[in-house]
């Protein structure tokens, strides 16, 4: 077995790290005070060309391999929860239909502009009854000359009220019920087309997250994505094991900032003459945190190599979504009661930390659906 | 125009070094770093390329395997190829003999110009640039924080020595260390990565590079930590006139600076 990254996985970590941390940890704070779009910190990230992290080089992406993904991933998110959520919106889920559906005319419009960072791109799947359980979407798509009638609500969207274009989930007829989802492009500008209100949020703020209205919104033809009527599902299931690694790899991201600030702090609070970190309790807390999270960066980055070997990662990537986020929540949890006090003061990181960790907890599955799929997969139907 | 960059990889500022229990040698933890000062010199050879018709920069480290990585960081900025002088078999820590193999490489590569951080993080020695111009008989300025290239013969350039700045016409070739603050080092973009990930870097035997043969002077007698640093003082006074005295007084007796 070898778990060694190769030597351009290594540089690349290494160069991603340093970009973090000269460009992203500075602003950290002040995206999470202000909870406003870091516009400034956007196009100054975008120029250097990580949002076409995963597409072909051939239409100017990188065609980084599942584990750089992942790489990158964490590396982003130990910079900033609010600003990675943005940018891996643009990379991935934003624009995956869109790159494997969309026509040329689509593609130069919203495509190679969003791998720029001149367009922001989000998906909407989520609605007020309808998160995990897509089968309930309620967002209707109706037949209507050349093209698709749109009508529907879109909850918790990403990006949503900052958006230029969105894929959007919706059902062609509710009584097929996973079998009736479709995706629809809808760009911003298109009549009846607009967003709601902006959720105010208690973490992963500097994202803008809201509600998306589509009313009566009419789409061409060619904005259905897809090769055939009904294959929606099928179609999520192509990224779905991505989503729920870069989960993991986003909870490894973060995990890893309050870790080291953690560190840090042990190594040099004097408490009773002496570093808290000659404690034994404090000790157990790195020992058992350090345990956790190198178990938890295995699983992910088994997940991840599955996937780039085109191997079945369904299982395990919802394992290592599940397991590395709890194991970040328990690290920020653990980093918290490192710092003591200081850590409920807004002047230091472990509050940030803490709070933006709960939302790692919803994105790709909740772990009471995830910990059911599992058990279903390896119980098999009886 | 040929401009060569020597950089170095050195310890991460935030790895961990323990001395051996010889006292010669150090226990560290593997983390490291492109020399801070060295991205300075990167960053200003690559803004000249960008100036200059037919310029070539090429970057040149002596090291370890590992110090491959400062090379890529090096072509992830700007640079248009990187050889590492590989010492991965032996053991150079002596910057007379470091200089005498740069030196035997700027004579068989050919050079306009040469550029170099003013000194390295870990021995903070700030010697191997100049002694490389002395071995090449070429003009050296150090504490470089201007650069102006007139054209293939001639350059311009500001040194701040104690805030203080000298201008000086300079023939070329010749050397210069830079100093932070000459410009502000670019973030790589994905384009210079993915260059980097994949460049053939070429290795060079240093002792290929010596045209006599050579020891290094210098021996490592003993390192030591520094001593810690006393508490902090709090001069405490009912005014500022009377903090004052009181800082008087001590710097006179205590810390007898003054």
């Amino acid at each position: 077995m070898d778990f060694k990254l190769t030597e351009e996985q290594e540089f690349f970590r290494k160069t991603i790290r340093d970009t973090v941390n000269k460009m992203i940890i500075p602003k950290a704070k002040d995206i999470d005070e202000k909870d406003e779009f870091p516009w400034d910190l956007w196009r100054e990230f975008s120029k250097l060309g990580y949002l076409g992290l995963r597409y072909p080089e051939e239409i100017g992406g990188m065609n980084a391999d599942k584990v750089m993904c992942m790489i990158f991933y964490e590396e982003i998110t130990r910079g900033s929860v609010g600003f990675a959520q943005s940018v891996i919106m643009n990379i991935l889920m934003g624009t995956y239909f869109i790159y494997r559906f969309g026509n040329d005319a689509i593609k130069e419009r919203c495509l190679y502009p969003a791998m720029r960072g001149e367009k922001i791109a989000t998906i909407c799947f989520t609605e007020d009854q309808s998160g995990s359980d897509l089968g309930s979407t309620r967002t209707r798509a109706v037949k209507d000359g050349d093209g698709w009638r749109i009508n529907g609500t879109k909850m918790w969207i990403t990006n949503g009220p900052i958006c230029d274009f969105c894929t959007v989930l919706a059902t062609v007829d509710p009584s097929l019920g996973l079998k009736g989802l479709n995706f629809f492009l809808v760009e911003k500008g298109t009549p009846g087309f607009s967003s709601g209100q902006i959720i105010r949020k208690l973490g992963c703020r500097g994202t803008v997250t809201g509600e998306l209205i589509f009313d009566n919104v009419w789409v061409p033809d060619e904005n259905f994505l897809g090769e055939e009527l009904g294959k929606g599902v099928q179609y999520v299931g192509e990224i779905l094991d991505e989503v729920r690694l870069m989960t993991g790899a986003m909870a490894l991201g973060l995990a890893r900032a309050a870790y080291e600030e953690g560190l840090e702090f042990a190594r040099k609070r004097i408490a009773f003459g002496q570093p808290i970190g000659n404690f034994q309790l404090i000790r157990e807390k790195f020992a058992e945190m350090d345990t956790l999270m190198n178990a938890a960066k295995l699983m992910v980055y088994y997940g991840a190599w599955l996937l780039e070997n085109r191997m079945d990662a369904r299982t395990i990537a919802a394992e290592a979504k599940m397991f590395a986020t709890e194991v970040c929540l328990k690290v920020v949890d653990e980093v918290t009661r490192i710092y003591g006090a200081n850590a409920f003061a807004y002047e230091y990181n472990p509050q940030r930390y803490f709070r933006d960790a709960r939302f790692l907890l919803y994105g790709g599955g909740t772990h009471e659906v995830l910990k059911d799929f599992i058990g279903r997969s390896i119980i098999g139907k009886l | 125009m040929k401009i060569l960059v020597f950089v170095k990889q050195v310890l991460d500022s935030e790895a961990k070094i323990n001395i051996q229990d010889d006292k010669k040698s150090l226990d560290f933890e593997e983390r490291f770093s492109l020399n801070f000062f060295d991205e300075f010199a990167i960053e200003e050879a690559i803004r000249v390329k960008e100036k200059v018709k037919n310029c070539e920069v090429v970057a040149v480290s002596l090291g370890s395997r590992k110090a491959q990585e400062v090379l890529r960081t090096s072509i992830a900025m700007g640079v248009d190829r990187a050889v590492l002088i590989e010492t991965e078999k032996y053991n150079i820590w002596d910057p007379y003999f470091t200089a005498k193999v740069l030196s035997g490489f700027a004579e068989k590569e050919g050079f306009n110009l040469i550029f170099c951080g003013e000194r390295a993080m870990d021995d903070e020695n700030g010697v191997v640039g100049v002694l490389i111009a002395e071995n090449l008989k070429i003009p050296y300025v150090g504490s470089v924080v201007k650069i102006e290239v007139m054209d293939t013969n001639k350059v311009v350039v500001d040194s701040e020595i104690d805030g203080s700045f000298f201008g000086y016409e300079v023939e070329l070739p010749a050397l210069f260390s830079l100093r932070k603050g000459i410009n502000e080092p670019r973030v790589p973009a994905i384009t210079g990565v993915m260059k980097a990930m994949r460049a053939q870097i070429a290795f060079v035997d240093p002792y290929s590079l010596l045209s006599i043969p050579l020891t290094q002077k210098t021996e490592i007698v003993r390192f030591e930590f520094p001593g810690k640093r006393p508490a902090v003082k709090i001069i405490e006074g009912q005014s500022p006139e009377e903090k004052v005295k009181k800082l008087i007084s001590l710097l006179k007796q205590e810390a007898k600076v003054i």
